[in-house]
């Protein structure tokens, strides 16, 4: 068991993550986009477009603009996740010694990672909280949410309950022992897990949402940046310049507004040359 | 229950689609949603990334004016992504081997004809989704899927075997058409006592105006308003008996259709040797031509522009005299978020009325009329008055108001139903070429042309 969990799962859950994602990914990308979707009002200018997907990325503008409470409660979140994430990749990496690096004393350093940590880690919860709240107490979306849903909010709030335990006293993780373990992941020379029951559970439970992911709607966050940028377009000129490139096969297909009844279509039948 | 009549077999076949039956169904709507799924990405990006946050509720008037859950934007979604999901996912799949549950059959069929016709593709949902999922691409994707099936409305199925058989919507011929611009040129003759005359395959002309076909019969006052404007500044201008007809009814079923009808734009525009194709007030009409005549057809040759573009561009040259009346604009939604043109109509309202009112929410932001996405058949008019519910409450807003200007066919077939319904039947509504042409001076100085 312990070497299924420690030395096995951790290859498995990672390569579904990886090749699941590219895939789904590269699906969408593979297929043309026919038609121009632009949605007004739509920046012309490059600075422009760069405003408008970083302000719909990093501020959420449009849940600001519509739905405040909504809007707050999800940028907490993905915030403190985000801030997570990178508090586990450097504090791991350089045992929470990384505010040195500005200028902090090693002990100041750690006391700093432990409350920035321990800040996100409760920010997280408590809106992963207020998600769960809204999705019970609001008819509309009580009736919109589906199981999955729920099973993705209930997933990161475990794996984030789980994290937070390694805070109480008697929980403690030596930080160390834990950097020697992944790093004999990343190495491909798998050692055994530290004996520490929060740990292993959290562990657990990221290999889980790990495997999840890809078939989850998590896959919205890279789902975002597809959708924006078709809705980003620039629209089309006309006259069409030369060396444009041609959208997709449809465009191409030849169609005589003559002969209308005969029995060709463009999407799903044969189609007759003109 | 399905809210409209659907079209026979007969109608389906002579726009050339052969209707499927019984155990047919299934196997034929799985390959129609793959065939979708392949022709266009936003199918399956936008199915499979709605989290389901119910920002979109608020946002759709069809909602808030029928308080019907599966109108909800996410819900209406929802019916075709659980298809979706058991046929095109690898989860979805694996179940759909164990189970029969989400299978496509003849039940899906009506709750797919039923929601994705109380849908108008407004997208004004896109606008309030943070990730900006259009629900009206997927409603587009199913219509077409049932099309495909042979199931449409009677009223569009018309329509669009109109389209195809003569290049507008009501399907009138070429006499029937020189008969009207006969009249019409009269009645400029009557008002004005000029010869203003409106062009029919007039060979050679620089401009191919493409107007809504209603502007012969129904919405007179806008072709009086266009050709008294090109009169003015002597355009040397048109109109093609192959394509009166800016709307494109098969963008809203039939992709197909909707390709071909757009070819014709390009074929009259070389026909006559016209360099400037201008569209007229028609909302999703404007928005297939804008946007989607390069996907549909390839490069485009000629240079397109809206009427109300052209009009506004040459406002400095117009005398006018403005018309005293309290009047608002509704945004048609293809104008709005579908295609950016919010400027010009303001300018043009604001030179030729005494008092102009915003309603709000305005611009992009502003709510769909209920009639858009050919929903105006006579069945659906009930549901229709709980459509445009917003749109009632928004105009209710600005009273006392004498004018309401509606740049778009649909709107204004829809509008003056929506007013009479809830009590405003006083105000008057139409184009805003109309209110260009009534605070036009011609003058003796006139056009040359």
């Amino acid at each position: 068991m312990e070497f299924f969990v420690g030395r096995i799962l951790p290859y498995i859950a990672a390569g579904v993550f990886l090749a699941g994602t590219c895939l789904r990914v590269i699906g969408w990308l593979r297929t043309p986009v026919p038609f121009h979707l632009t949605l007004y009002p739509v920046p012309v200018k490059i600075f422009g477009k760069i405003w408008a997907f970083a302000s719909e990325f990093f501020i959420f503008r449009t849940l600001y603009r519509h739905d405040r409470v909504l809007w707050l409660l999800t940028l907490l979140f993905h915030v403190t996740l985000a801030l997570t994430l990178a508090g586990h990749l450097f504090g791991i990496y350089f045992l929470r010694e990384q505010f040195a690096l500005f200028g902090l004393g090693p002990g100041a350093s750690r006391q700093m990672s432990r409350i920035l940590g321990g800040t996100a880690g409760i920010v997280m919860i408590c809106s992963l909280g207020g998600l769960l709240y809204r999705r019970i107490a609001m008819p509309e979306v009580k009736r919109l949410s589906e199981p999955e849903n729920f099973l993705a909010l209930l997933l990161i709030l475990a794996v984030a309950l789980s994290g937070i335990f390694m805070y109480l006293p008697g929980y403690h993780i030596d930080l160390p022992t834990v950097r020697t373990y992944l790093g004999s992941l990343l190495s491909a020379t798998p050692l055994s897990p530290p004996r520490n029951a929060p740990f292993v559970i959290h562990f657990v439970l990221v290999n889980i949402l790990l495997l999840y992911f890809p078939f989850s709607r998590m896959m919205h966050s890279i789902g975002f940046f597809v959708i924006r940028t078709m809705l980003l377009e620039t629209p089309p000129v006309y006259p069409t310049p030369a060396n444009t490139r041609q959208r997709s096969v449809f465009a191409a297909k030849k169609v005589s507004p003559e002969n209308p009844a005969s029995s060709q279509t463009t999407f799903n039948r044969e189609v007759e040359p003109r | 229950m399905i809210p409209f009549h659907v079209a026979k077999e007969k109608e389906m076949r002579a726009i050339g689609i052969e209707p499927v039956h019984g155990d047919e169904l299934q196997g034929k709507a799985v390959k129609l949603i793959h065939d979708y799924r392949n022709l266009s990405r936003s199918l399956s990006v936008m199915l499979e990334n709605c989290t389901r946050c119910g920002a979109c509720a608020e946002a759709c008037h069809s909602y808030l004016g029928t308080d019907d859950y599966y109108n909800i934007p996410a819900a209406r979604a929802g019916l075709f992504r659980r298809i979706f999901e058991r046929y095109c996912s690898w989860k979805g799949r694996l179940i759909g081997r164990l189970s029969r549950k989400n299978a496509f059959n003849s039940r899906i069929v009506g709750q797919w004809a039923e929601y994705f016709y109380q849908c108008n593709v407004c997208r004004r949902c896109a606008m309030f989704c943070p990730f900006g999922i259009d629900t009206g691409e997927i409603t587009i994707a199913a219509r077409n899927i049932l099309t495909q099936l042979g199931i449409a409305p009677h009223f569009i199925v018309g329509i669009g075997k109109n389209e195809l058989n003569t290049g507008n919507n009501t399907g009138i011929l070429k006499p029937a058409i020189m008969d009207s611009c006969a009249f019409l040129e009269e009645e400029l003759r009557e008002e004005t006592g000029l010869d203003i005359k409106i062009p029919v395959d007039k060979p050679h002309a620089d401009v191919l105006y493409v107007p809504s076909s209603s502007e012969l019969f129904t919405n007179t006052d806008t072709m009086l308003g266009a050709a008294k404007m090109f009169h003015f500044l002597g355009v040397n201008w048109t109109l093609s008996s192959t394509i009166l007809e800016a709307a494109n009814y098969g963008f809203l079923f039939d992709l197909d259709i909707m390709k071909r009808h757009n070819r014709r734009l390009r074929i009259a525009a070389a026909a006559i040797g016209a360099e400037m194709v201008i569209q007229g007030e028609c909302g999703h009409g404007w928005r297939v031509a804008r946007m989607l005549s390069e996907g549909a057809n390839g490069p485009v040759t000629f240079h397109l522009t809206h009427i109300l573009e052209f009009a506004a561009a040459n406002l400095s040259k117009f005398r006018l005299v403005k018309i005293p009346m309290r009047a608002t604009l509704h945004d048609p939604c293809n104008y709005g978020r579908g295609s950016g043109l919010v400027d010009a109509p303001r300018e043009l309202i604001g030179a030729c009325v005494e008092e102009f009112v915003e309603m709000s929410p305005n611009r992009e932001l502003n709510f769909c009329c209920g009639g858009g996405s050919g929903l105006l058949m006579d069945e659906m008019k009930d549901l229709r008055m709980l459509l445009g519910k917003k749109k009632a409450e928004q105009i209710s807003a600005l009273q006392p108001l004498d004018y309401v200007a509606l740049p778009c066919a649909s709107c204004k077939a829809q509008v003056p139903l929506v007013l009479k319904h809830y009590g405003m039947g006083e105000i008057r509504t139409g184009g805003v070429i109309e209110l260009l042409g009534k605070a036009m001076v011609m003058g003796s100085i006139g056009g040359n042309g």
